[in-house]
């Protein structure tokens, strides 16, 4: 297994591929010169592709590879003799159990390196798979703290001698943490004080993680507004208007919801009907508040809706080009969260690489530890480096505003396209 | 029979030799489900009872030796046959309720579902045992902990579990039990009206399948490392489950591993070859046209028709 990667050692199966395509080439009658190619750096791309997460993890897996291209296109990992990035894809099905078989597979097909997945529980199935067969991994949205706060916690105590796992994306303390920011941020800049907060949301694996994160972090905090009421509703819901006269009861200045698309489109139409008196809508980490397919039907509902998430930085020009092109290649679909981590995780990979000059595991992971690569794509804090446990504490998200219809970055100011509108004004 | 039996066994047991990591990983889950599978059997396949609910014994089962390995530092050795007696209480309460009031049928399979999801949805709203965020194990590799460096290991752990609750169907189906338990699932009326004491089998077969299945749960946290309870408790699972007896042929004894040795390389085979080119879930258009295949072709599971198979073979 420790020679797996050392291209010094013949193997076997290196021995018949070559002879294979030697003879191949010579029975064809081709000059053998055209065979010596550059050589390849496989990387096992895992996400979701079908399943319930079946459209977040197409995201990811179309931003990995459009990622992969771009940096094949522009001459490979120099370093490794132009090394062009093959990809080798799984699909999880959101398993955990297919998760870890794919690992394996890809592995055993020669990947030496992986990236992905989105489901949590998926990242932590192939953690022991990567730890026992010695790949590097860089987990590109998994949120959950213990992935790899543990792999790092049993390198602390000798029980394993080398942390392969690494991730590049806000943990979920992290995202309540930023949230908390954001508010307090916001509202200084408005120079208004709100005082009431209302949280409320889907209560699922999400919409419960986000709302816990948020809840503590606040509790920490301290800030000088309260989170007076939590309205959890279950996710799908078919009405929203208890929930929604329960928050106006509260008499809240802020409502601060975590939806889903369906719950979304319920709720944004609600308050408005019950004409809930407020300064705005801040989600504090929600998907549904910000897609192009969620503003085409919530309309001037969503107008001026903000929400905490993690934004590509279209300040950057790069940023802007290869959102075009993924909205060419997906069918008019937004860059975001789920491509645009994915597509940084790959630019993180590759400028790995090319430090270690090497696809050796131990090498491969000592390049990620010094890692300062600052080509990155989406908001962040500074440039992507990892800590002790292996988690990128500048990875971030923005707060971001729905303003004439389009989602647009307001805070933090490096990253902001426009000043945020708050409070919104009265209808 | 008995010497095929030991042959296969033996092959089995010198396969990792050869194997690479993949190919142990994949005949770990063959294992592991056939296993699943075994333990259901005894209710599901030999009594008759038609559970759709065992995903509630493997999350529970679990959810318990992982909590005990967590927050009291309990080997899950030890810890994997307290969530067995904690999910055979469980399948005890289950059988109780249904078999006292007489649920058959359909009611019998919703009462089961039931079960689960209010399992799955305490698990997701109580913070003590992670909500839905569940809980993660740290990988260690350390074999007192129920984890090993090398995969090999899994393969005969699951390997084992495989052959354990095999050894206890072939026990049941030699004995008296056995044939009360075909008895009522042939006909529960006919059953009773010659003395058996149906209730009493019953309870006993849907405690003995949650106690194997329950054992099963340790294995499934300590071989994936993290527990959420829509995986752990969800209907998904529960179907995983029931699926590989009913194609391999539920109430017999090579059924389960059978319809584990057919789905499980399907499932493997069609991923790997429809899963690289740009045909998104093409691989699980094909694997369920071939479970419907296998469906239509042999309603009564694999093993039935493999055997009449043999036995016109033989002359």
């Amino acid at each position: 297994m420790s020679e797996r990667n050392d291209p010094k050692t013949l193997h076997r199966r290196t021995f018949l591929r070559t002879a294979g395509a030697v003879a191949g080439t010579v029975a064809l009658g081709f000059p053998a010169v055209l065979r010596a190619q550059a050589p390849t750096v496989k990387i096992g791309v895992i996400h979701g592709v079908t399943g319930p997460l079946a459209e977040p993890g197409q995201a990811c897996r179309l931003g990995a590879q459009m990622a992969a291209e771009a940096i094949n296109a522009a001459g490979g990992i120099k370093s490794l003799g132009g090394a062009k990035l093959e990809l080798l894809l799984g699909d999880t099905q959101s398993k955990p159990d297919v998760a870890r078989t794919e690992a394996e597979r890809l592995i055993n097909a020669g990947a030496q390196l992986l990236q992905g997945p989105f489901s949590s529980g998926d990242a932590a199935a192939m953690v022991p798979v990567v730890q026992q067969r010695r790949v590097p991994f860089l987990i590109d949205i998994a949120a959950a703290d213990p992935i790899t706060a543990n792999v790092a916690k049993a390198v602390r105590e000798g029980q394993q001698k080398v942390q392969y796992v690494y991730r590049n994306f806000p943990t979920g303390t992290m995202f309540g943490q930023l949230a908390v920011r954001y508010f307090n941020a916001i509202f200084e800049e408005a120079g208004v004080s709100p005082k009431r907060v209302v949280l409320m949301y889907a209560n699922d694996l999400f919409g419960q993680s986000q709302s816990r994160g948020f809840q503590a972090a606040h509790k920490a905090a301290k800030p000088g507004w309260d989170i007076v009421e939590v309205i959890p509703w279950p996710e799908p819901p078919s009405d929203l208007s208890t929930e929604v006269s329960r928050a106006k009861a509260a008499r809240p200045d802020i409502i601060a919801p975590i939806t889903r698309p369906a719950s979304a489109q319920l709720l944004l139409p609600e308050l408005a009907k019950q004409r809930v008196d407020i300064m705005g809508v801040v989600g504090p980490g929600s998907p549904g508040l910000y897609e192009a397919g969620q503003i085409a039907v919530l309309k001037e509902h969503l107008e001026y809706v903000m929400d905490s998430v993690p934004w590509p930085n279209f300040k950057n020009p790069r940023t802007r080009a290869v959102a075009d092109e993924y909205a060419k290649r997906s069918g008019g679909k937004t860059f975001d969260t789920n491509s645009g981590y994915s597509y940084d995780g790959m630019l993180v990979i590759a400028d790995a690489l090319e430090r270690a000059k090497s696809t050796d595991p131990d090498v491969v992971v000592d390049a990620i530890k010094k890692t300062r690569f600052t080509g990155h794509l989406m908001v962040s804090a500074g440039p992507v480096v990892f800590n002790e446990i292996g988690d990128n504490p500048n990875a971030s998200t923005a707060l971001i505003q729905i303003l004439g219809q389009k989602p647009v970055v307001v805070w933090p100011k490096e990253a902001a396209q426009q000043k945020a509108v708050f409070p919104r004004p009265k209808r | 029979m008995r010497w095929a039996a030991v042959i296969a066994i033996a092959v089995l047991l010198a396969l990792p030799a050869v194997l690479g990591s993949y190919a142990i990983t994949v005949f770990i889950f063959i294992f592991f489900y056939a296993f699943l599978g075994q333990a259901w059997n005894i209710i599901g396949g030999y009594a008759g009872q038609l559970s759709v609910g065992h995903a509630a014994f493997v999350g529970l089962g679990a959810y318990t030796s992982a909590m005990l390995s967590i927050h009291a530092g309990l080997t899950p050795w030890i810890g994997m046959l307290v969530g067995g007696v904690v999910s055979a209480a469980l399948g005890a309460l289950i059988g109780y309720l249904g078999f006292r009031f007489g649920l058959r049928g359909f009611y019998f399979v919703l009462l089961t579902v039931a079960f689960a999801e209010i399992f799955r949805i305490i698990a997701l709203n109580t913070d003590w045992v992670g909500g839905a965020q569940g809980l993660y194990i740290t990988f260690t590799g350390d074999p007192r902990q129920f984890q090993f460096q090398d995969n090999r290991v899994y393969y005969y752990v699951s390997l084992g579990l495989m052959l354990l609750a095999t050894g206890v169907v072939a026990w049941i189906e030699r004995h008296r039990f056995g044939a009360y338990l075909v008895a009522i699932r042939e006909d529960e009326n006919a059953c009773e009206a010659l003395g058996v004491d149906t209730f009493r089998y019953k309870m006993l077969a849907i405690v003995v399948s949650a106690f194997l299945t329950g054992i099963g749960g340790t294995f499934y946290a300590f071989y994936l490392f993290s527990l959420q309870p829509n995986s752990v408790f969800g209907i998904p699972l529960s179907v995983e489950i029931v699926i590989r007896p009913i194609v391999g042929g539920s109430g017999t004894i090579l059924g389960p591993i059978l319809g584990s040795f057919i789905l499980s390389p399907l499932a493997e085979l069609s991923r790997t070859y429809f899963s690289q080119g740009g045909w998104t879930g093409m691989h699980l258009i094909v694997y369920g046209a071939l479970l419907i295949g296998v469906v239509l072709f042999l309603p009564q599971g694999a093993y039935p028709a493999l055997r009449r198979l043999l036995l016109r073979v033989r002359g």
